[in-house]
This record gives C-alpha cells, sequence and structure tokens, in this order.
C-alpha cells in the first residue's frame, strides 16, 4: 500500500519543474490529461508517455512515476482484457490500457511535483471558498498524524492480546472494531482542539484574509506554457 | 516599563449547559502586566474553562450560564468580538501538534496573522522577527511532521506570538517535552515576559519546573480560588500545605528543614533557592 501510495506523494526537490509556478504544473497536467482522452492511436500515445518521461526526467521523479505506472499497470491489463473479450480487436484494447495509464500518470506528475502549500495557493486563486480549501489543507496536513495515532492503537491493541493477522476476511476485518472505536474518539477529541485553536488564532475575523505568498509567474513559467501550449495545440489540430 | 491590570475577574461563575452544576464559581482575580502567573489545581478543578474565559472561547464557542464578568485589557470578554480577544490574547495548548494547521512552519505562523488581515509586508517582519527570538528561523520551510516536540512546542509558540498579545495562555506547555526541553523552555517564557512586559498564565502540574518563575501562584479547588498569592507564601512553613498541590521535592526538605529550627532567609521553591540558602 505504503508502495502505491509513494507513488503520488509530493518530496521536496529542487529540480526546475519543483521550482515552476504550481498553476503551470497544474496546466502541463490537465494538458496531458485531456490529450489522453482525446487521442486514440499509438502514435499520439507514445507522445504523450514521451512528455511524461521529459517531466518527470526533468523533475527527478522518475522512480516514483514509475510505482504510478506500476500501480496503473494492473488496471489496464484488466481493462485490455475486458475490451478483447468484448470484441474489440487487439491494437484498440492495448490502446484503451494505455490511454488509462497515460490518464493515471498526467495526474500523479502534478501531485509528486506539487507541495500541499502550494495546491492550496492554487485553490485560493480559483478563489474557491476559505473554508473548503482550509478543510482540504487540514485533512491533508492531519493524514500523517493519523496515521500515527492508528499505529499507536495498534500497538496498544496488539499488546493486550488482538491479532489482527489471524482468521478469515471478515475475522479481520471485525477486529478492526477496536481499533477504529478509539480512533474515531481520539479524532473527535482533537477536532475540539484544532476548532478551539483555530478561534484563539482569529480564524473567520477577516472577510478577506491577506497571504504571506502570492502566485507570481516569471519569464521562466511564460516560456514552459507557450512551449506546451505550442505542442499542445499541435498535437490536437494535426495530431490525430 | 509600568505594570497595569490586565485580567479582572468579577465575581465570575459559568456552568456548561451539558452539566447541572457550575464549574467555576464566584471567581475574583486581578492579573497584572509584567507577570508570570502559575494556575494549579487538581483535574477538573477548572483551570481549562477559567482560560477558556479568557481567550473568549466561552462564551463564544462554549454556551452555558455566564455571571459576573471577564475584563481583559479594559475590554468585557461578555460584549466582545473575538478579533480584538484574539489581537490581546495568544493561546497555547497542551498539544502543539493540533494547534500547527499549514505544512511549513512560517506558513502556520503567518496563519493569524492572515487572519488579522495584516499586509504581506508586515507579515514577514513580523514572522522574521518571531523566528530570530525564538530560535528557529532555520525550521522556516520544515514539514511538521519533520519537527521534534520541542519545535512543534516553539512553533506552536511563536504563531501565537506574532500576534504580538498582551497576555500568554500556556496550558501544561511542557507536558510532552523532556526535561531539559521543558528547562529551556521555561527560560525563554521567562525571558519574553520580562523583556516584553507581557502577562503570561502557565497551567502546569509539575511545580518543580515553574515556580523559580512565577510571580503568583493561583490554586484552583472545585471551582473556586483557594489561594492567590506568591509562591513563597503559599510554600511558606508556617503555614498548612494545601492538599490539593503536588509540593516540590526541594520545598518539602525546606519545610522539614526549617521547622527543626534550620534558618532560611526566604521560603524554598525550588532546588536553585535551595542551593543559595545551603550555601549561605
Amino acid at each position: 500500500m505504503q508502495f502505491i501510495a509513494n507513488g503520488f506523494i509530493y518530496r521536496k526537490s529542487n529540480s526546475i519543474i519543483h521550482k515552476l509556478d504550481p498553476r503551470v504544473k497544474l496546466l502541463i497536467s490537465i494538458q496531458l490529461f485531456t490529450l489522453a482522452l482525446l487521442v486514440s492511436d499509438l502514435y499520439n500515445l507514445l507522445i504523450i508517455f514521451t512528455a511524461i518521461t521529459i517531466f518527470s526526467l526533468l523533475g527527478k521523479i522518475t522512480q516514483r512515476l514509475l510505482r504510478t505506472m506500476i500501480f496503473a499497470t494492473g488496471f489496464s491489463v484488466l481493462i485490455l482484457i475486458i475490451n478483447y473479450f468484448a470484441g474489440y480487436s487487439l491494437l484498440y484494447s492495448l490502446q484503451i490500457a494505455l490511454r488509462f495509464i497515460s490518464i493515471v500518470c498526467s495526474t500523479s506528475l502534478f501531485f509528486l511535483v506539487t507541495s500541499p502549500d502550494e495546491l492550496e495557493y492554487v485553490l485560493r486563486w480559483f478563489r474557491l471558498p476559505r473554508d473548503l480549501v482550509f478543510a482540504f489543507v487540514t485533512s491533508v496536513r492531519f493524514v500523517p498524524v493519523i496515521l500515527m495515532d492508528t499505529l499507536q492503537i495498534m500497538d496498544a491493541q496488539k499488546s493486550r492480546g488482538l491479532e489482527l493477522e489471524k482468521g478469515n476476511p471478515i475475522t479481520r476485518i471485525k477486529k478492526f472494531v477496536p481499533i477504529l472505536v478509539p480512533l474515531i474518539i481520539n479524532e473527535v477529541i482533537r477536532s475540539g482542539e484544532l476548532a478551539e485553536a483555530m478561534e484563539s488564532r482569529g480564524y473567520g475575523i477577516s472577510k478577506n484574509p491577506t497571504s504571506l505568498y502570492s502566485l507570481k509567474l516569471v519569464n521562466f513559467d511564460m516560456i514552459v506554457i507557450s512551449i506546451t501550449m505550442v505542442s499542445f495545440v499541435s498535437v490536437i489540430l494535426f495530431g490525430y | 516599563m509600568s505594570v497595569k491590570e490586565l485580567i479582572r475577574f468579577n465575581n465570575f461563575s459559568f456552568r456548561y449547559n451539558s452539566r447541572d452544576d457550575k464549574i467555576l464559581e464566584d471567581i475574583n482575580l486581578s492579573i497584572k502586566s509584567n507577570e508570570i502567573t502559575v494556575l494549579a489545581g487538581p483535574t477538573g478543578c477548572g483551570k481549562s474553562t477559567l482560560l477558556r474565559a479568557i481567550v473568549g472561547l466561552i462564551p463564544n464557542m462554549y454556551e452555558g450560564e455566564y455571571t459576573g464578568d471577564v475584563i481583559v485589557d479594559g475590554i468585557k470578554i461578555r460584549d466582545a468580538e473575538i478579533k480584538e480577544i484574539a489581537k490581546r490574547v495568544g493561546f497555547v495548548f497542551q498539544n502543539p501538534e493540533n494547534q500547527i494547521f499549514m505544512f511549513s512552519v512560517e506558513r502556520d505562523i503567518a496563519f493569524g496573522l492572515e487572519n488579522l488581515g495584516l499586509e504581506q509586508e508586515i507579515i514577514k517582519k513580523r514572522i522574521s522577527k518571531i523566528m530570530k527570538t525564538l530560535n528557529i528561523t532555520h525550521l522556516a520551510k520544515k514539514a511538521p511532521h519533520e519537527l521534534s516536540d520541542g519545535q512543534k512546542q516553539r512553533t506552536a509558540l511563536a504563531g501565537v506570538l506574532a500576534m504580538e498579545p498582551k497576555i500568554l495562555i500556556l496550558d501544561e506547555p511542557t507536558s510532552l517535552l523532556d526535561p531539559k526541553t521543558a528547562m529551556e523552555f521555561m527560560e525563554l517564557i521567562n525571558k519574553l515576559c520580562k523583556e516584553e512586559g507581557m502577562s503570561i498564565i502557565i497551567v502546569e502540574h509539575r511545580l518543580d519546573l515553574v515556580l523559580k518563575y512565577a510571580d503568583k501562584l493561583i490554586v484552583l479547588s472545585e471551582g473556586k480560588v483557594i489561594s492567590d498569592d506568591t509562591p513563597e507564601n503559599v510554600f511558606d512553613y508556617k503555614k498548612d500545605i494545601i492538599p490539593e498541590l503536588s509540593v516540590p521535592f526541594s520545598t518539602k526538605l525546606y519545610r522539614e528543614l526549617a521547622k527543626n529550627q534550620m534558618k532560611f532567609t526566604k521560603p524554598v521553591t525550588g532546588v536553585e533557592d535551595m542551593i543559595r540558602e545551603v550555601m549561605k
């Protein structure tokens, strides 16, 4: 599970892709995603995979993107088989399967090079309601905390004789109840403390809260936007 | 630096809607600037409620029967907007993990300032200043999960101090810290009080750690103030020990020795005091 999760989790890096404005990263991801949806022949799919490979090399995320690919390949094999047995040609089934991999990779590409902080700025730039953005930010922020809580509770329950690895699937699921109950109670208490802390630091008191940083496109961002837009339009117009 | 009254409780009582009895009853207190006040008492005695009343969470967030007044820096909490209170009072909770919202230390420090609607340049200046004061400049870009407990505690403190409150409330600030880090943290708090002229209220069970810095010790029991005095007066050997308090070892020793005719220039409330007295 952790192997797959690492294919979507951001890690700090000094690559030129990481340094791009997050809106540019989102644009690239959307362009690749759109192309993957639109194109159908192997030649164009190869162009998409080449673009994904170039970005992953420049972003130094090739290894982690490979994990995403492995994860997507499992499903794409299933897609290939289903399509083939549904009466489509092997080539067409293969194209559909590859399309699926490129869709997953183009999404993963964005999350691998965009920090949650940058993601928050993008959401705010889209003028989404602040409460919604903050709910998203805190839910992502507390993922590692809740994970640690879960592991602690699991250890505590195991030390009291709970054997999570034994029994049939239904028994195993039932054994998670003594973990879920204290976990939920913990998190309800935590959310209360969070609300108190937010209130005492003035959350919601200003209708127009300011921001420590604001997004600014630099020359390099503009160059990247130009190159990717030209490539995108070219593939759309002449590629298929 | 002139000393002025920053907090006043006038016949304050409070009962949560979910309870039948009053959690705090007839509280009368006065807390001044440039003072460190330690709030002690057994679990469930009403310490947290008292703090919530100062920071305005009562009655803004917790509903109940509210009588009397709480006046903070000249404003009546009952009638005040949370914005006005947030500018005056900073609250550092027991678990720093639950008050670090953002993905980096500097962004978290900025959180309160952004809420106040301050300009970007002012926010940057305040962040830089507070990170230097708390010696966490090197942590600016770190994510919360990359920080130690001590660093998290400093980050939580920085987030509150950046809002430049006149009153700082610390709820068991050292409970997650090892003894050495806890001592360093308390030294820092003492420095802030003396240099910035803040009024600091600390809830702490480990009295041996905080009494050294305390100007005042308030003891609560069953919702009532049973003592409001200097730590030296509270622990004077001529007086009975308040059963609700966990007496520091050095103070116990002082009381025994003083009762057996050993001369002390003043009551002992910490190890350093004891060493000084013995050396004399």
